[in-house]
């Protein structure tokens, strides 16, 4: 009886174009059409059967331009072998979190941009693919790049092994605005080397309205990253190490620590050469409202492509010994299900990093391939020396690198809104004593070297 | 009988006597449309949370069970207590912010007076904009140096104000822009209750003497309380989960002086990687929420009784 009356139902409207039926039909498929349409359009496999490699990448201002022409360089070299990557981008602040995301599910992009030191949970979870025995087996030249580069590149907590190729090495050194310098007398080709000439550069370059900074002899946050960097430089010249060289011990030397603190306090209370109220570090410099600005060569396109009438010069020497921040850049593997894909992508990595020449020259940083420093064109080619060079130069004394272990980010010296940039925005802000913010931040490093 | 009847009622079968009546799919089928995506987006993930909440997870492997260690961390971690101390702070200033001016704007706006059409659509303008260009745009106006706030306070030989550079008065700046991006709705819900009030009555209270004053206490108000009671609700909740004005105009700063629970719920999550300590905020900040709402609307339900 049902079923006669199921079936009447249908073919009374069977001439009809809405029938139960027909809902029920259209409904699943158009389900299964779009639960499925994500899978057939993000197979990394090309219909015709060439191989497509999924290259996930962070940079998106002008550093990603060229990034973006070193891929079309790669695809355009390859367009007849078969090969192509696919570039996608992917925010910063979410990077690390979708890549997790997408390894778990099973679809982590091949490769992709890493900072030297900042992967020691991926690596432990094996997120990472280790390169040590895959480079040999693509040819890959690892006595072509510097030691330092290699190291970085690498977990000595987690084997050892090496888990990134490193790209460009950058480091922070002082961008110093040319019309000042005129402007208060100083001589250009004397830029300050050490702590005592820096605040006699700031003094003179710093303006004033009553006892308000209205421009910053040196250019400084009230919080966030610069203060941060500029308290880890500044420590670590005064001799102090965040983690011992076996990474058991944090806060080595904490008295200096809590000097740096104190000396970055008085940039803004006593030497009065810096302004708590600049929000926006890099649009102050580059409008002129500072005069010297520390930070690192992503910042050259910009500043050159405005007109910016500027030069870089080495970090000067502050405390007992010249150091300055270290960042390396680089491209890493992630997991795969197929593990066959893995030297594909090497390949094409190893081919980005031996034409590498345009990324380090007009792209960032320095680059980490002796081959490529050798060249006699590597100094000409690229934004003018006088800009570029420090970058280059001064990566000799940048000694200051990411603590590779579990609680790396919270380490980290470059960062406007981890525990340390948090902890130490109370001091600049005056709710907390150098002293107690030292004992916090050693007894929650010492807490993230204890787990590993 | 419409069409759409008379379609669907061709499919329905009258039952027999003592028959169960048939189960009647084709009702199930379009509430699914709505259920489905609710309880795959909304419920299923406010479960899952809730299991991750008491477990330590980074996305990676399986999620380790912990207990309510995550919520006991939560009572002894400083950032906690200051972003959840900020959120009772921004709360007292923008719902009571939102909500007068969005009243004052209303009952000008009914007036008719000249302008008024455009001042109608300048001030929901803004609720139409995203709040991280509400955000950018604010970071201009309030820089400390070449911000225009400061710019007129100068004219006025006030010195300039650190308003988002300061621990003093960075959740205050934040404030402003969240006033200024929220009044639109505010605005719209209040002046629809107020075209609603019967004229007759307020030309009645007129010719019974009543001044602006006493029509506004004793007609106006009294019909706008459950608006009143609805938009109070819907900006004391916007509050409690404030976020994108936070992260572009100060990142939380000075010292964690404008943070915010869902800041710092994302900064653990997606900076840190700790997706069970994060779950353990979100639900603890679910209670709060639902506890201030309930209290809330009692204590405007007494007021008015």
């Amino acid at each position: 009886m049902k079923k006669a009356n199921k079936f009447e139902a249908g073919s009374a409207n069977a001439g009809k174009s809405l029938s139960r039926r027909t809902i029920l039909k259209g409904s699943a498929a158009a389900a299964t059409t779009a639960l499925a349409t994500p899978y057939l359009m993000g197979s990394p496999v090309l219909a015709s059967g060439h191989h497509e490699i999924l290259h996930w990448s962070w940079l998106a201002a002008s550093d990603g331009e060229i990034w973006g022409q070193m891929i079309d360089d790669f695809n355009d070299a390859h367009k007849d072998k078969g090969v192509q990557i696919r570039l996608e981008l992917v925010n910063f602040e979410q990077y690390d979190t979708k890549v997790l995301a997408a390894t778990a599910t099973g679809r982590a992009p091949d490769f992709g941009w890493g900072i030297a030191g900042t992967r020691a949970q991926m690596v432990r979870d094996g997120v990472i693919v280790p390169l040590d025995d895959l480079s040999g087996e693509v040819g890959l030249d690892i006595g072509d790049f510097s030691e330092l580069s290699i190291s970085a590149a690498r977990y000595p907590k987690y084997g050892n092994g090496m888990y990134m190729v490193p790209l460009d090495l950058m480091s922070l050194q002082p961008e110093i605005n040319l019309d000042h310098v005129a402007e208060a007398g100083l001589d250009v080709n004397s830029a300050p080397a050490t702590g005592e000439e820096l605040i006699e550069w700031g003094k003179a370059m710093t303006k004033m309205d009553g006892d308000t900074v209205t421009r910053s002899g040196i250019l400084m946050t009230g919080s966030g990253v610069q203060p941060t960097v500029t308290w880890g430089i500044v420590a670590e010249q005064m001799g102090f190490q965040r983690a011992s060289a076996d990474l058991t011990t944090a806060a080595v030397n904490p008295e200096a620590g809590i000097a740096a603190m104190e000396w970055v306090l008085a940039l803004f209370d006593e030497h009065k050469v810096s302004t708590r109220d600049i929000t926006d570090r890099y649009k102050a410099f580059g409008t002129g409202n500072g005069s010297i600005f520390w930070t690192g060569p992503w910042t050259l396109n910009g500043y050159v492509g405005q007109g910016l009438n500027f030069k870089t010069s080495l970090f000067p020497k502050i405390g007992s010994e010249l150091k300055t921040y270290f960042e390396m850049g680089g491209l890493e593997l992630y997991k795969q299900q197929d593990e066959g894909r893995y030297k594909a992508t090497l390949e094409a990595v190893k081919w980005l990093s031996d034409n590498s020449f345009l990324w380090t020259t007009v792209g960032r940083g320095a680059s980490p391939r002796k081959s490529i420093l050798e060249r006699p064109d590597y100094k000409t080619a690229g934004h003018d020396w006088s800009v570029r060079g420090a970058f280059v130069e001064g990566m000799e004394f940048a000694t200051i690198p990411e603590i590779p272990v579990m609680a790396g980010p919270e380490f980290t010296i470059y960062s406007g809104g981890n525990f340390l940039a948090r902890k130490l925005e109370g001091v600049w802000a005056g709710s907390k004593t150098p002293e107690e913010a030292m004992a916090q931040i050693t007894e929650r490093w010492q807490e993230g070297l204890d787990e590993g | 009988m419409t069409s759409v009847e008379a379609k669907f009622g061709a499919l329905r079968r009258t039952p027999v006597d003592g028959e169960k009546p048939p189960l009647d799919w084709i009702g199930y089928l379009f509430v699914a449309f709505f259920a489905a995506p609710f309880l795959i987006f909304n419920i299923a993930p406010v479960i899952f949370g809730t299991y991750v909440s008491l477990t330590e997870w980074s996305i990676i492997g399986q999620p380790k069970w912990i207990g309510f260690e995550n919520y006991r961390d939560a009572l002894t971690d400083e950032w906690v207590w200051v972003a959840f101390r900020n959120i009772i702070l921004y709360a007292l200033i923008i719902v009571p912010g939102v909500t007068i001016l969005g009243l004052v704007f209303a009952l000008f706006v009914n007036k008719s007076y000249p302008l008024s059409g455009l001042a109608r659509t300048l001030f929901f303008a803004p609720n139409v904009v995203s709040a991280t260009v509400i955000g950018l745009v604010w970071v201009y106006l309030l820089d400390t140096q070449y911000g225009l706030f400061n710019n007129v306070l100068g004219s006025f030989g006030i010195s300039a104000i650190p308003w988002l550079t300061s621990t003093d008065w960075a959740l205050i700046g934040v404030s402003m822009a969240s006033i200024w991006w929220d009044l639109g709705l505010a605005f719209v819900l209040l002046l629809a209750a107020l075209q609603d009030i019967p004229r007759d009555l307020i030309e009645a209270s007129t010719v019974d003497g009543a001044g602006p004053w006493n029509r506004l206490r004793f007609i106006i108000l009294p019909h706008l309380r459950p608006v009143l009671s609805m938009v109070i609700t819907l900006q004391l909740i916007s509050t409690l989960r404030i976020f994108s004005q936070v992260y572009v105009m100060t990142n939380g700063g000075p010292a964690g002086a404008s943070s915010s629970p869902i800041h710092y719920i994302y900064s653990v999550a997606l900076v840190r990687n700790l997706f069970g300590y994060a779950s353990a905020l979100a639900i603890s900040l679910f209670v709060v929420i639902l506890v201030l709402t309930i209290v809330q609307r009692f204590a405007i339900r007494e007021m008015a009784s």
